[in-house]
């Protein structure tokens, strides 16, 4: 019995030093970097100070958090819209069309997302499939100008992080026990009555660990934003990306990056005090 | 069989010695820069016409090159091509050999355009080696008016109709320059009112984008662009109708130099490359290849692709220079505000 017990610890220390090593130490040396200065041309220079926290509170810099605020709430109100539904009623279907759905959904996930978004390039942009066709069907006459601007955004946000809320939701509808919707049919409730209190109620918890898997990614991805909007507006994701790579200021990119990680905890923490729950249900 | 293992384990410890001893006896440079930047022919040429094997030693980024020039103290490198920027620091390190350009016969080809840049402000280092100058580039069907200079791309028919590239330290210079200020201006109050003006320009953008920005402008998104040299010529490859414009206001670019580092172990043989490459007809091999601007004023009328030649009419141009922090700060702030009005 002993013997199994050290076993089992040998078993999980590569883990742990795999988590520190990888996950713990390069939070840490952010968090270090956060309090740095930046050094002319490029570089760091370890000198302790609190400017890039005092910099995030400059007017220019706020806004990118609450455009990145807006964005993401956008994005995760259609994805519910489209997601739920989709989800609900694929736990639905019959055996052999639920493995059929789940291959549909799985499929995109077989190509690059990067490679999907310069598809719906191709689709959005002023010459492209969407003008050809609404043009051909005589419901437009110029061109829209789709390409470059937020509705652009929200469509590649929607279309990237819809699948994480129907898997969520489906998963959720699947555990879900018919018999009670069909007992409260059964005692007189209205379809739409028997949905609200019983099967909106149960899949809730799919719905809401749902929203937290589109809402916290849909803050910090920066790249459709940039490949679908024209970079024009300024997330939080991309003024990060822009600080390390063209600003040569590391330590305010982490700082900025802190904040983040800080604020989608929280939300994190919120969902679960709203929610009750002691881990992402649906998925876990 | 001990013995025999000896023997051959001596021996092949002898042979590596003796082929060093033996290219260390013939001549050889090693040319230390990025990837693909000669001419495989222009190479052989040299090696042809002077006897000395060139040892190509590839760096991907400049700050990569400068920590291996410290580390060997300005040696083990005869000749190296690099950004502006961080030759400037190179120079201050000491890592930079004091050019005699008596050795160079080509010296006086070089373009006066690209001499004299912050980096090396009396040419005493380097000889710039090609140059990547951002451009106006538009469709003149697509547009009524006729572009001349960055100012024309604050006109009100321009609206949503603009595609730039995301250097945002080219950006305010060029704000900088319509504002008769200087392209790499330090005061903070200038640079406040660069933040302002750039404002004005948010509505007449399309996309900001880095890659492949020439793109909006061959399928029509965007009607003017201002592209680096590689879009420049991509862009003008596909459509040859695209006007290009270099702006009245003068010319913002980035310099690539060529170095004989301070502890050069072949120094003469460095020297004998240079001026190699500073004759014309090498020089416009060379620039053909890389695709960069020609620097060497000699080899202009030799080059294939003439839309790597500046126009005589141009005289000025500033690169962007190594500024303080605080000023690099203060233009990131206008370029993040500038960013966000753009939507």
């Amino acid at each position: 019995m002993k013997k199994q017990k050290s076993g089992s610890v040998w078993m999980i220390l590569p883990l742990y030093i795999f988590t520190l090593v990888f996950v713990a130490g390069p939070l840490i040396y952010m968090v270090a970097l956060s309090f740095a200065q930046p050094k002319a041309g490029h570089g760091v220079e370890w000198i302790f100070t609190l400017d890039n926290y005092r910099k995030i509170l400059d007017p220019v810099y706020m806004k990118t958090f609450t455009g990145s605020f807006q964005l993401a709430v956008t994005s995760t109100i259609i994805i519910c819209l489209i997601g739920y539904p989709f989800g609900y009623f694929m736990a639905k279907l019959s055996d052999k069309w639920k493995k059929r759905a789940m291959i549909f959904l799985m499929l995109p996930f077989w190509v690059n997302s990067l490679i999907r978004l310069y598809g719906w390039m191709i689709i959005l942009q002023t010459k492209g499939l969407l003008n050809h066709v609404l043009k051909s069907l005589g419901l437009i006459e110029k061109p829209l100008r789709i390409l470059y601007s937020y509705p652009a955004i929200v469509v590649g946000m929607t279309y990237v992080l819809v699948p994480f809320m129907i898997l969520s939701v489906y998963s959720s509808a699947e555990k879900l026990d018919w018999s009670l919707v069909e007992a409260a049919r059964d005692l007189g409730a209205s379809p739409m009555k028997a949905f609200w209190t019983i099967s909106f109620k149960l899949t809730l918890p799919g719905l809401l660990s749902g929203v937290i898997l589109t809402f916290i990614p849909s803050m910090g991805l920066f790249f459709i934003a940039d490949i679908l909007g024209g970079n024009k507006i300024v997330l939080v994701g991309s003024l990060i990306q822009e600080q390390m790579t063209k600003g040569n200021n590391w330590p305010f990119a982490a700082a900025l990056a802190v904040v983040l990680m800080i604020l989608t905890t929280l939300m994190i923490m919120l969902y679960r005090k709203v929610t009750n729950a002691k881990e992402l249900e649906g998925v876990g | 069989m001990k013995k025999l293992l000896v023997c051959a384990l001596c021996a092949a410890m002898v042979v590596p010695a003796l082929s060093v001893s033996v290219s260390a006896d013939s001549k050889e440079l090693v040319l230390y820069t990025w990837e693909n930047m000669f001419p495989q022919e222009v190479l052989d040429g040299f090696e042809e016409e002077t006897g000395i094997k060139v040892v190509y030693s590839n760096f991907d980024t400049d700050e990569n090159m400068l920590e291996k020039l410290s580390m060997a103290k300005g040696g083990d490198y005869d000749i190296v091509v690099a950004d502006d920027y961080i030759i400037e620091t190179a120079i201050q390190e000491g890592l930079v050999e004091k050019l005699d350009t008596s050795k160079l016969s080509g010296w006086d080809n070089i373009n006066p355009l690209y001499q004299g840049q912050f980096y090396d402000p009396n040419d005493e280092y380097t000889a710039p080696y090609g140059a990547g100058i951002p451009l106006i580039v538009y469709d003149p069907d697509m547009v009524d008016i006729d572009i001349k200079g960055y100012g024309d791309l604050w006109d009100e028919s321009l609206e949503d109709s603009i595609a730039l590239t995301a250097n945002y330290r080219v950006i305010n210079g060029i704000t900088n320059l319509v504002l008769g200020q200087d392209f790499n201006d330090q005061n903070l109050d200038d640079i406040a009112k660069t933040g302002e003006k750039l404002l004005e320009l948010a509505p007449n953008v399309r996309l900001i984008q880095d890659d492949n920005t020439q793109d909006s402008l061959l399928n029509g998104e965007a009607s003017v662009a201002f592209l680096y040299t590689s879009q420049v010529t991509a862009a003008l490859q596909e459509n040859p109708d695209l006007k290009v414009v270099y702006p009245e206001e003068g010319l913002g670019f980035g310099v690539m130099g060529m170095f004989i580092p301070s502890e050069a172990p072949d120094k003469d043989e460095a020297y004998q490359f240079m001026d190699y490459i500073l004759q014309p007809e090498n020089a416009a091999k060379c620039f053909d290849y890389i695709g960069y601007y020609c620097t060497n004023k000699a080899a202009d009328s030799l080059l294939e692709n003439q839309n790597l030649v500046v126009p005589d009419s141009v005289t000025e141009g500033s690169a962007v220079e190594n500024i303080s922090t605080e000023a690099e700060e203060a233009y990131n702030k206008n370029w993040t505000e500038f960013k966000a009005a753009c939507d």
